[in-house]
């Protein structure tokens, strides 16, 4: 019999398989993506990425599709964009990560966990608004000559709203400052331009002797449907991009 | 040498935090020493190699931490307490080293019994799988110790540790440091003197953004010598030393 046992060193080892934490199979896909099991969990505790903020943003989505069937109001376009630049905001940064300073003292770069983090929300928004769009789609006869038009059309506003959001999160250290930023300046283009287009239509029928009444779906959906933005939407973006870039940058508060 | 630094400066605005401080520090446990707003969070932060020095020069480990290849390098065998310790609520202790264990790119393999020797080592087990939002201000700092050093570590940094530890807490708290200086370069931030007394082999004080002394204990206590301020000898250097430094300052 060896009586030399180490108790502790026995311990340590049951202990080590008793507490483990055992990551499901999304995570070690994402592990294996990435090649950084340390990006990949830093993935999977994003805010913006837990059930909670799923479920709610498939909710708003869906009732944003059911609306959109039942009363013809163009809501799946104009609310994809701002659930994603709330999604955005709340996805990582100074003013929402509670260990933050700690992150920033970690080998996996920040700049790299916000970044993933980004895309992710990106895409999972990307994709929940597709499928809602595709299912509030083809009921309505106006929006039948620009179903394929506004199936895709939406993800360019929705890159320029998130990009602001985010830019205005990491800048300011504040993802409600970022939130409010990416929703505000959607919903006030959403308007503004609708307004524009709604006087255009308005001009056009006061000239043929008719006169239109409160704003129209295809006004309210024009902030989307416009070609003429697809340039401004990407140069938001860019900038956006170079602004996160910047506050990010190594020397402003990090190494 | 672990930790270089040669006329270092930090400035946010105006004021100037870090004051042209040269030290170098080899292995062992080195304490910091000063007044709130003496600058000692700034330059530990700027070893954490999270805040770049305004001027001077700055190598931890034999590298550049200006260099982000090495910045990384080094990160790996950093570890470090901030002064506040942000946390999520919803882990448990085991998951939170375990996060910062994966974070530090520790070999996924031998993450978990990292995590449980590091949650051993503060004494913390039988909390292991508890949420942190169920845990005293003092279990949490223990928390952030564990996660500090589940990397074993060879520069560590650890910012006001004992805050919210209670006596016998802080007695083990001052053992494990002593055992982790004996291979790393520990840097004890902190103004409780009895602390530096206890578990340093050297020390440095701060004021005014400047290092004012450095020296071991026993000479840190010699300074008091014929000083009243302070209820021990060790307080007693402290203040001597202060008193000494701010009159320089004003003079």
């Amino acid at each position: 019999m060896n009586d030399d046992i180490d108790l502790d060193r026995v311990w340590v080892n049951v202990a080590a398989q008793v507490w483990r934490r055992h990551p499901g199979r999304p995570e070690r896909l994402a592990a294996r993506l990435l090649r950084s099991p340390g990006l990949a969990r830093a993935l999977f505790t994003t805010p913006s990425l837990l059930l909670p903020w799923l479920i709610a943003s498939v909710l708003v989505l869906g009732v944003g599709a059911l609306t959109q069937v039942g009363a013809g109001q163009p809501l799946v376009w104009l609310l994809a964009p701002a659930v994603a630049a709330v999604g955005i905001a709340y996805s990582y940064g100074p003013g929402l990560d509670p260990a933050w300073e700690l992150s920033c003292s970690m080998p996996v770069s920040d700049r790299l966990v916000l970044l993933t983090r980004a895309v992710a929300v990106f895409a999972v928004n990307a994709v929940l608004g597709l499928a809602a769009s595709a299912a509030a789609l083809g009921t309505h006869a106006w929006a039948g000559a620009i179903t394929a038009q506004l199936t895709f059309a939406w993800l360019l506003p929705m890159t320029a709203a998130c990009a602001l959001a985010l830019a205005v999160a990491v800048a300011v250290r504040s993802a409600v400052a970022g939130a409010a930023a990416g929703v505000g300046a959607w919903l006030a283009l959403v308007l503004a331009h609708s307004a524009i287009d709604h006087g255009a239509v308005d001009h056009g029928a006061a000239d043929h002797g008719a006169a239109s009444g409160s704003l129209t779906d295809a006004a309210l959906a024009s902030a989307v449907t416009d070609a003429n933005l697809y340039l401004p939407y990407l140069a938001v973006a860019a900038c956006c991009a170079a602004v996160v870039f910047f506050a990010t940058r190594s020397q402003r508060g990090l190494l | 040498m672990n930790i270089e630094l040669t006329d270092v400066t930090r400035t946010f605005g105006r004021n100037k935090a870090v004051d042209g401080v040269s030290l170098a520090v080899g292995p062992g446990v080195f304490g910091l020493l000063g007044p709130n707003g003496a600058g000692k969070t700034s330059l530990l932060r700027m070893l954490a190699t999270v805040l770049p020095p305004s001027s001077g020069t700055l190598r931890l480990l034999d590298r550049d931490p200006g260099r982000a290849g090495a910045r990384t390098e080094i990160r790996r065998r950093l570890g470090y307490l901030p002064q506040s310790l942000g946390y999520y609520p919803s882990f448990t202790v085991a998951e939170f080293v375990e996060y910062f264990a994966l974070l530090k790119e520790m070999p996924a393999h031998q993450v978990p019994k990292a995590v449980a020797t590091a949650v051993e080592r503060v004494e913390l087990g039988p909390r292991a799988k508890a949420r942190l939002r169920t845990l005293s201000g003092g279990m949490l700092r223990r928390v952030g110790i564990a996660q500090a050093i589940v990397n074993d570590p060879d520069l560590l940094l650890l910012d006001e540790p004992t805050a919210g530890l209670d006596p016998e807490q802080r007695v083990a708290f001052r053992s494990l440091i002593r055992d982790l200086g004996q291979q790393a370069t520990v840097v004890v931030s902190t103004h409780l003197v009895e602390d530096v007394g206890a578990a340093c082999t050297e020390v440095a004080l701060m004021a005014e953004g400047k290092v004012v002394f450095r020296g071991t204990p026993g000479e840190l206590t010699a300074r008091g010598e014929g000083h009243e301020v302070g209820d021990s000898a060790l307080e007693r250097g402290y203040s001597a030393v202060l008193a000494a430094a701010r009159k320089q300052v004003h003079a």
